[in-house]
């Protein structure tokens, strides 16, 4: 089949030799996918067991440290794993993952809970020896859990729903005078500037 | 294998299986499920988050089981804590699961790879069922010093393996040539 010349870094990304296999491909979408869901419910039920003890909710006969020691190696495992799934999927339909407000808006949601892990494990772990084993945590170690899991419940929504509107925007649909201030936002990083030309 | 399925998704077509399906898709639910865009992604959202909660627990218990997590803690401890995680898990993946159904009945219904999730679920609650129930009671009689067998170890990994294998089939129903 052939491919239109890229006129975007995301098309090139997409019409490249990689994106193409996995978009040709009757098996490889599916079976990548497969693997991003049974790698994110690995990451997301790790991190549940650990935010509930954090906000005291369960485990609490159980210490800290050693509840972030049985989850921690699965999370970030099964997080990797994700990651690198997720990025073929998105090589192999870049254009559109890119101007989908719920893809940016994952992303977007993913780095905060991301420092928010990272804040938790820099700062708020510091003290940990002083509340390990007691079932009351700071509260800066609760704020940590609690918005943890807040992040983690919208980002399996926001990953859902690209699902459902991938292909709903489209840099030659937008339109100027009737689009919201986002898609017209994300077209000028999606579309480089050729939001309303029709791309052939 | 595409085509072994596809035959069985055929067969199924000639059964009651579509009168079901033409009925469940008359309903008032299964008209509310489709009426609203987004009614079917937050099921799916629901779905996922209850299999998380389910799974991560069935894997930190079965993890206590073979001794690489909840060191000093015992499997009564351990299971009292995660046990009813796995079942209110699956109450809820079971919910939003029919709601699913209900929005798609004659995709599920008529669905090869369907009915083989549906399968593999039941087998692996009621192994899970007696499982837990077998290492439970066997770890309270063994006291504080029981460890569990190599069979116990690896009955473990295998409900690990069969929910990745559920999974597997829900995501494949989206796929299977229908």
């Amino acid at each position: 089949m052939m491919y239109p010349e890229p006129t975007t870094i995301w098309e090139s990304i997409q019409y490249s030799s990689l994106g193409i296999g996995i978009a040709e491909s009757l098996w490889a979408f599916p079976t990548i996918e497969t693997i991003h869901v049974i790698a994110l419910v690995t990451v997301l039920g790790t991190i549940f067991v650990m935010d509930l003890r954090l906000l005291g909710v369960a485990s609490t006969n159980y210490p800290i440290t050693s509840m972030s020691k049985d989850t921690l190696k699965w999370t970030w495992g099964g997080f990797v794993v994700a990651a690198i799934t997720g990025t073929l999927l998105f090589i192999s339909k870049t254009s559109s993952y890119m101007i989908n407000p719920f893809f940016v808006g994952k992303m977007i949601l993913l780095a905060i809970a991301g420092l928010n892990m990272a804040y938790f494990h820099r700062v708020t772990w510091k003290t940990v020896s002083q509340w390990d084993t007691s079932p009351v945590v700071p509260t800066s170690a609760k704020v940590a859990g609690i918005t943890s899991l807040l992040f983690w419940v919208v980002i399996v929504f926001f990953g859902r729903a690209i699902g459902f509107t991938l292909g709903i925007y489209d840099c030659a649909m937008v339109d100027p005078t009737q689009d919201s201030f986002v898609i017209q936002m994300l077209s000028g990083i999606a579309c480089n500037g050729n939001a309303g030309v029709p791309a052939f | 294998m595409g085509d072994f399925l596809f035959n069985i998704t055929d067969w199924m077509r000639g059964t009651f299986l579509l009168d079901w399906a033409f009925w469940m898709q008359e309903t008032g639910f299964s008209l509310f499920m489709v009426e609203n865009f987004w009614n079917v992604p937050l099921a799916q959202a629901i779905h996922i988050l209850s299999i998380a909660a389910a799974f991560g627990a069935t894997l930190m218990l079965v993890l206590r089981i073979n001794g690489r997590a909840g060191a000093g803690l015992t499997i009564e401890q351990v299971s009292a804590r995660f046990v009813p995680w796995i079942r209110w898990g699956l109450l809820v993946i079971v919910i939003s699961g029919m709601t699913m159904i209900f929005a798609e009945p004659v995709r599920n219904m008529i669905n090869a790879v369907f009915w083989i999730k549906m399968i593999v679920l039941v087998l692996t609650v009621l192994i899970s069922l007696r499982y837990v129930g077998s290492v439970r009671k066997a770890a309270l009689a063994g006291g504080a010093e029981w460890t569990a067998g190599g069979c116990a170890k690896s009955t473990g990994w295998l409900i690990v393996v069969l929910w990745c294998v559920i999974m597997v089939c829900g995501r494949w129903i989206a796929y299977v040539p229908v």
